[in-house]
Formats: C-alpha cells, sequence, structure tokens
C-alpha cells in the first residue's frame, strides 16, 4: 500500500521532469522565432535543415545570432541554477548563489583584468578557453577566500556578508579597472557586466557546452553524497561519507559552472537561488537526485524566460539581463526571507 | 573484505585519553563492551561525556591510547566500513524541510546502497523494520519536521537502526522529552540490546534511568571517570551528590530517586510507616513546614524518604521492637511540634507504640488530626480527643487556622 503510494510520486516526478524539459524547449523555440523580425517555424526549421541559402538574412539571424543565444541562455541557466542549488546545501543555507557569495564578482574582475588591464600574457587575442580560466581563477579565489573565513565563523549570516564583501571590493577593483581602460575596450565590457547572452559566438558555445554538461553530470554522480550531508556533516560521515571530499568537489563544481557562465555572458544573478527554491516547492523534495535535473531544466527554462523578457519587452532596444532577472528574483527572495517554513 | 569480524568483543577503549587539538580533557578511558551490553555515561553538563562518546565513534582522533572496534583499531577501519558496524544518533535537534520520515529512515541505507543510492526490495524492508521496531511505523509518510521530540528521537533511533549496526552510541536520547517518551525510548534501547544483541552507549542525564536501566555506569566529572561499573556496585547516595554536587536534594541509592531536601524546625509531628506518611512530607514541606516524624523502622519506605528529605527522624533498627529510648526520643520530638498528624499507618505489634505516643500528646493538650476512619479513631484513640482529616487538601485548610493558631500559643 506504502509502495503504491511510492510509486505514484515517481510517476509524478518523471512527468514533472518531463514537462519542465519541453517547456525548456519551448521557450528556446520561442526564442529563435521571436524577435525584432518574426521569423516563422517552418523558416527555422529550413534554416536548420540546410535547405534555405545561408547568405539569406533569416538564415544568418537564425544560425549566427538567435540559436547560439538560446542555446547559451538554455546552458547558461542550467548551469547557474545548479551551481546554486550545491552552494545551498554546502551552506546548508537557503539564500546562498554564486552572485551572493560573490563569486561571480570574483570572475568578473579577472574577466575585467584580460579585457581591460590588457593582460593577455603576451597572447595576441582573448580565445574563449582564457577567457573561462580567468573567469575560473576569479571565481575560485574568492571562493577559497569565503572558505576560509567559514573556518573562522560559523554564523552563516556573517559568511555571507563576508561573501557580499568580498565581492564589493571586486566590483571596486574592477571599477578602477575601467577608469584606466580604453574606451571601445570599456563599453564592450560594461554590457558584459550587465549580464547578457547576447552575441555569443558558436565557438564560445563549444567552450559553454564542453564545461558545462560534464559538470552538471557530475553533480548528479554525487545526489547520494548530497543527500545525506542535509542530515549534517557528523551523520553524513558516520554513514560512510567522505565528507570532506565531497566538499571540495561540491567547491569545485559549483565555481566551474559559475566560471564558465560569468565568462560569456557576464555575471547573471538570481536565476542560482530562485530556481533551486522553486523547483523544491513545486517538487516538494530535497532529494537531490530529483532536484539536480530539475534545477538544470528549471535553470534553462527559466533563463530562457528572462532572456525573452530581455530582448522583447521594449523591443528593438534590449533590457539588461540583469534587471530582467533581478526583478523576477528579488520579490522571490523577500518571500524566501520572511515565509516561516515550507510545509 | 570485511575487516569487521562477528567478534562478541564489540569496542574496547585501552588509555584513551579524549580532546581537541591534542590537548586530553578526559584521560584514562579504558572501557570494554561485549555483544549486547549497554554502557551509560553519567555526569554533569560539560563533564566531556560528548568529548568520549565522538572519540568512540571515530569522528574525534584519540589524543592518546587506542579505541578497538571489534578488535582493530578504529583508526585503520574504513569509513563505509565502520558505517555498517556502528550508527550514531546525536542530540542536535535535525531540520530536514520538505522531508517524509520514511526519507529520514532510508538515509541509514546510505552506507549499503548502489552509486546512486536507489533503495532495493531489501533495503525497504529493513527501513520498514526499523521503524517498526522503534513503534515509528505509523509516522511513515509525516513530514519529519512536523514530529515532535518524542517521535523525532524515535525515528533517529530508526535511521541509525537501518545500518544494521552491531554498536550503537546515543549522545543524550532522552534530552528535551516528557516522561513517557522517556521511558519509551530506554526501552526501545534495552529491548535492542536483548533481542538483537545491539551494544548500546549511551550519555544520559537522568541517573534515575541510567542506574535502572544499564548493565554499565560510567561516571565522569572534572575530566576524570571517577567510578565505574554495575551501578548496584558504584551507585550510592553520597557518590551521586558528589557527581552532581547537588545542593538542596539528595539520592536514594536503593529507591533510585532524588528528594528535595527541607531543613526547617519541626512544627508538626508526622506518625507515619509503610509509605502512609509520604504524601504529607513532600506536601507540608512544600509549604514551607517543618516536619518531624517517628517512630519509623529503618526497612520502612517512610524512612528512606523521610531521611532523604532530611527531615528530623525517630528511628529504630530493622525489624526490632521499638525500644524504651526511642518512645522518649519521640514523646521529645512531638512535645515540641504545633500539631500532630496521625497518617493513617498500619498498626501492628511492632509499632503500636506510636499510637500510644499520640494518645499521650493528645491527653497533654495537643491537637492530633487523623486519617482513619471515625470507627478506627474511637478503636484505637477511645480516651481522647482526636480530630479525622480524609484528604491531605483536609489538612492544608486546616494549616492556616492550625498555624495560627499554634503561633498564637507560641507567643
Amino acid at each position: 500500500m506504502v509502495d503504491g503510494v511510492r510509486n505514484r510520486l515517481v510517476t509524478l516526478t518523471v512527468i514533472g521532469l518531463a514537462l519542465l524539459a519541453a517547456g525548456a524547449l519551448v521557450v528556446m523555440a520561442l526564442n529563435v522565432i521571436v524577435g525584432s523580425s518574426s521569423i516563422s517555424l517552418a523558416d527555422v526549421m529550413k534554416v536548420i535543415a540546410g535547405s534555405m541559402d545561408s547568405d539569406d538574412t533569416k538564415a544568418i539571424i537564425v544560425m549566427q545570432i538567435r540559436i547560439p543565444r538560446a542555446l547559451a541562455a538554455a546552458i547558461g541557466g542550467a548551469a547557474l541554477a545548479v551551481a546554486g542549488l550545491l552552494l545551498q546545501t554546502y551552506f546548508n543555507n537557503p539564500i546562498v548563489e554564486p552572485y551572493v557569495l560573490g563569486i561571480s564578482s570574483g570572475a568578473s574582475l579577472f574577466v575585467g583584468l584580460f579585457f581591460l588591464g590588457g593582460f593577455t600574457f603576451g597572447f595576441a587575442q582573448i580565445s574563449p578557453m582564457m577567457l573561462f580560466v580567468g573567469a575560473f581563477v576569479g571565481a575560485m579565489a574568492v571562493m577559497a577566500i569565503v572558505l576560509v573565513a567559514a573556518r573562522k565563523v560559523k554564523s552563516v549570516i556573517t559568511l555571507l556578508i563576508v561573501g557580499l564583501m568580498v565581492g564589493y571590493l571586486c566590483s571596486a577593483a574592477t571599477s578602477i579597472l575601467t577608469a584606466f581602460a580604453d574606451k571601445e575596450r570599456l563599453q564592450i565590457f560594461s554590457m558584459w557586466t550587465m549580464g547578457s547572452f547576447a552575441g555569443i559566438t558558436w565557438s564560445q558555445i563549444a567552450v559553454l557546452a564542453a564545461v558545462i554538461c560534464p559538470m552538471i553530470g557530475f553533480a548528479f554522480l554525487l545526489a547520494k553524497p548530497l543527500n545525506a550531508l542535509a542530515m549534517g556533516d557528523k551523520y553524513a560521515a558516520s554513514m560512510g561519507i567522505n565528507v570532506k571530499h565531497v566538499r571540495y568537489l561540491l567547491i569545485l563544481i559549483a565555481s566551474v559552472l559559475t566560471a564558465a557562465v560569468t565568462a560569456f555572458a557576464g555575471p547573471v544573478s538570481f536565476i542560482g537561488l530562485a530556481v533551486p527554491h522553486i523547483c523544491r516547492v513545486v517538487f516538494r523534495t530535497y532529494n537531490n537526485r530529483v532536484l539536480i535535473p530539475a534545477t538544470a531544466m528549471g535553470g534553462a527554462l527559466m533563463a530562457g524566460i528572462c532572456d525573452f523578457a530581455a530582448r522583447n519587452v521594449i523591443a528593438p532596444t534590449e533590457l539588461p539581463l540583469a534587471a530582467v532577472t533581478s526583478v523576477i528574483g528579488a520579490p522571490i527572495v523577500v518571500y524566501l526571507l520572511t515565509r516561516k517554513e515550507v510545509r | 573484505m570485511n575487516t569487521l569480524c562477528e567478534s562478541a568483543d564489540v569496542i574496547r577503549t585501552e588509555n584513551l585519553d579524549v580532546g581537541y587539538d591534542c590537548k586530553a580533557v578526559i584521560r584514562n578511558v579504558n572501557i570494554e563492551a561485549l555483544r549486547g551490553q549497554t554502557i551509560c555515561l553519567i555526569g554533569p553538563n560539560g563533564a566531556g561525556k560528548t568529548t568520549i562518546l565522538r572519540t568512540l565513534a571515530g569522528s574525534l582522533a584519540p589524543v592518546g591510547g587506542s579505541v578497538y572496534i571489534s578488535r582493530a583499531n578504529i583508526k585503520n577501519i574504513k569509513p563505509s566500513e565502520q558505517a555498517k558496524y556502528m550508527a550514531i544518533v546525536l542530540t542536535e535537534k535535525l531540520h530536514m524541510d520538505l522531508t517524509s520520515v520514511y526519507e529520514v529512515v532510508s538515509m541509514g541505507r546510505v552506507p549499503f546502497t548502489n552509486f546512486f543510492g536507489r533503495l532495493s526490495s531489501d533495503d525497504h524492508r529493513i527501513v520498514a523494520e526499523s521503524m517498526q521496531a522503534v513503534g515509528a511505523a505509523g509516522l511513515s509518510e509525516r513530514q519529519f519536521n512536523s514530529l515532535s521530540d518524542g517521535e523525532r528521537q524515535k525515528v533517529m533511533i530508526a535511521r541509525a537502526l537501518a545500518q544494521e549496526p552491531k554498536l550503537i552510541i546515543l549522545d543524550e536520547p532522552t534530552n528535551h522529552l516528557d516522561i513517557r517518551h522517556k521511558i519509551e525510548v530506554i526501552r526501545i534501547l534495552n529491548r535492542l540490546s536483548a533481542e538483537r544483541q545491539m551494544t548500546v552507549i549511551l550519555a544520559l542525564h537522568d541517573v534515575d534511568i541510567a542506574v535502572r536501566s544499564c548493565q554499565n555506569v560510567l561516571m565522569v566529572k572534572n575530566g576524570q571517570i571517577v567510578a565505574q561499573g554495575r551501578p548496584e556496585d558504584i551507585v550510592q547516595t553520597e557518590t551521586i551528590g558528589n557527581l552532581y554536587e547537588i545542593d538542596g536534594a539528595s539520592y536514594d541509592s536503593v529507591l533510585g530517586s532524588f528528594e528535595l531536601c527541607y531543613q526547617n524546625q519541626p512544627e508538626v509531628f508526622i506518625a507515619a510507616g509503610a509509605g502512609s506518611g509520604v504524601p504529607f512530607f513532600r506536601s507540608l514541606s512544600r509549604l514551607g513546614c517543618g516536619i518531624a516524624t517517628g517512630i519509623l523502622h529503618q526497612n520502612d519506605v517512610d524512612y528512606n524518604i523521610a531521611s532523604a528529605m532530611k527531615l528530623t527522624v525517630v528511628s529504630e533498627r530493622s525489624f526490632q521492637p521499638i525500644t524504651v529510648e526511642k518512645v522518649a526520643a519521640a514523646k521529645a520530638a512531638i512535645a515540641k511540634t504545633r500539631f500532630a498528624v496521625d497518617s493513617g499507618f498500619p498498626v501492628g505489634d511492632y509499632n503500636r507504640v506510636n499510637i500510644e505516643v499520640l494518645r499521650g500528646y493528645a491527653s497533654s493538650g495537643g491537637r492530633v488530626y487523623s486519617m482513619r476512619s471515625k470507627d478506627e479513631i474511637a478503636r484505637l484513640y477511645p480516651d481522647v480527643a482526636v480530630a479525622t482529616i480524609s484528604s491531605i487538601s483536609d489538612l492544608h485548610a486546616l494549616l492556616p487556622e492550625a498555624q495560627a493558631d499554634a503561633r498564637g500559643r507560641g507567643r
């Protein structure tokens, strides 16, 4: 009898995941079709099938602008949401995400160093991979500072403040850099700091996908120890989980995911915070075996919706992505902080 | 390879020093527990009970000496192996949002499940059995956060059982529980050690529960093991008083309970016996009224309680006829009080003299209240005036009047 209930729950979960995946695909399709110049689904299919002249304006818009952008939003959103989920598990705190902890700001600073400071280390051009490595170094540096602080302070609130302050310091350093930068580069950079999936190239998509997809898979493999960690380190250790090991991996994966997105789309806030929460409430579970795939797809969906709004709300002018995610995300944070308990 | 064989020698320590950062908090812990045995750590808060338990569980490295689990040194045991042998129940309150009781208990299967943590039908069976063993089967689909403290603790024990351990270590498992759940938890643990031959090591606050339920007690105080052994051998009235540095209460090792001490000047004399005096001792003492009692045989439960409460007691050796000296002592004691109470004690050949003491007091003008029926009073006190009361409340109702009257006479 209990088995029946459990089987029904499993079925519901699978249906939920399938709906999320379908939703993410639909939003991706909409992002390709809808825009300042609407392109019909039939035309899009033709372009993808290769039966349209590749010099056609529609073909160029679809292949060079919209599909890469929709893909970037989907992959990036998934990465941020999973990174948020991992960090929330790590700190056992619901209001943690890469942006809050200053990881995004750290990544931004290092990207800024490349972009504005001209620290190209002898390379003539900045390759997508280098951009990612720079962002990763920045993300890890901030993470290291927060973790050192975490050893000294037990209060998660204090830790959050440390993260925020490190984030501000990184932002300040980035601002100082902008003061010395040349105009042309500065314009590109300031567009970048507002966060956008625009202008992403296929080669960047390749790096993004190559880094993010394995990392999300890796995170999924950690679902069992992550679930055990929810009971606290002592119980997890007593059940044979190598807590230290799992925690290092968590930080590594979350930093890589954040760095990859930040390198190409700039710092994007709130997706990492809101999506895991929405998924927990929708699926009514803390089980990471469900939550990791759910947040990945939910992140893709939410980033797709935000990007859609950014492009279309006051088209042809584009809204900064950070503005859209904040408008959607900030109320969710307030709600989460003020409500007593998920029941 | 399974390093932990089916040895009867479940856990043993050798000159173990426990502590933090290479500083020993407690030195020279030598314990040994065979299969099915229970060891209970008692002692005041901050004595280091938790530190010992954490070291035994392997989550804290010994500062000196060694811990052996099933004859293997704990530092050579892989955590994944240890998880199949030993489970823990911690004292801190767990917060698990959106997680059902069933999910919490099935966490205990973590050491056994595959890489993805999928539960096999065997795992499901063991989870269900574990919940049954603690009487929590009905809680299965409840949200863990909605449980009461008592239910929670049972679920946490069920989770530990799902690990199918030979050894279970619990830190203050009865903390914050009401009396019903305290007893339930202890009975569950006793049953596990008796029926499943599980070895149980636990820290307890409640001395009275500890001495009743554990074969071995370890008293921890000021960084030392002050005593260790069967509770019957080591738990004496003074040892407990010293262990907790209790002021204002004393422990009776025969009854295994505490009584609050009152040392007021006796105002009331209670003629008692066979437990009939205890309600009077307690209720009048609470009001701040000093009590003298007698003549009690030293094998009378009234004697145990009255001595533990530090009342003025006139007593006679066990099973001996009451001597003339004791009667004189009782008469002297009753003469100093404001009034006397006959608790309605059973009257027999060996204590009939108590009635004589009351009669003497009444005939010399003292007030006597008796719990006996009118007929009995007429029979026992044919020639003196004795008032009847039918309950303690009657006496309380009389008290202000009686006390005021007594005080008036005193002046």
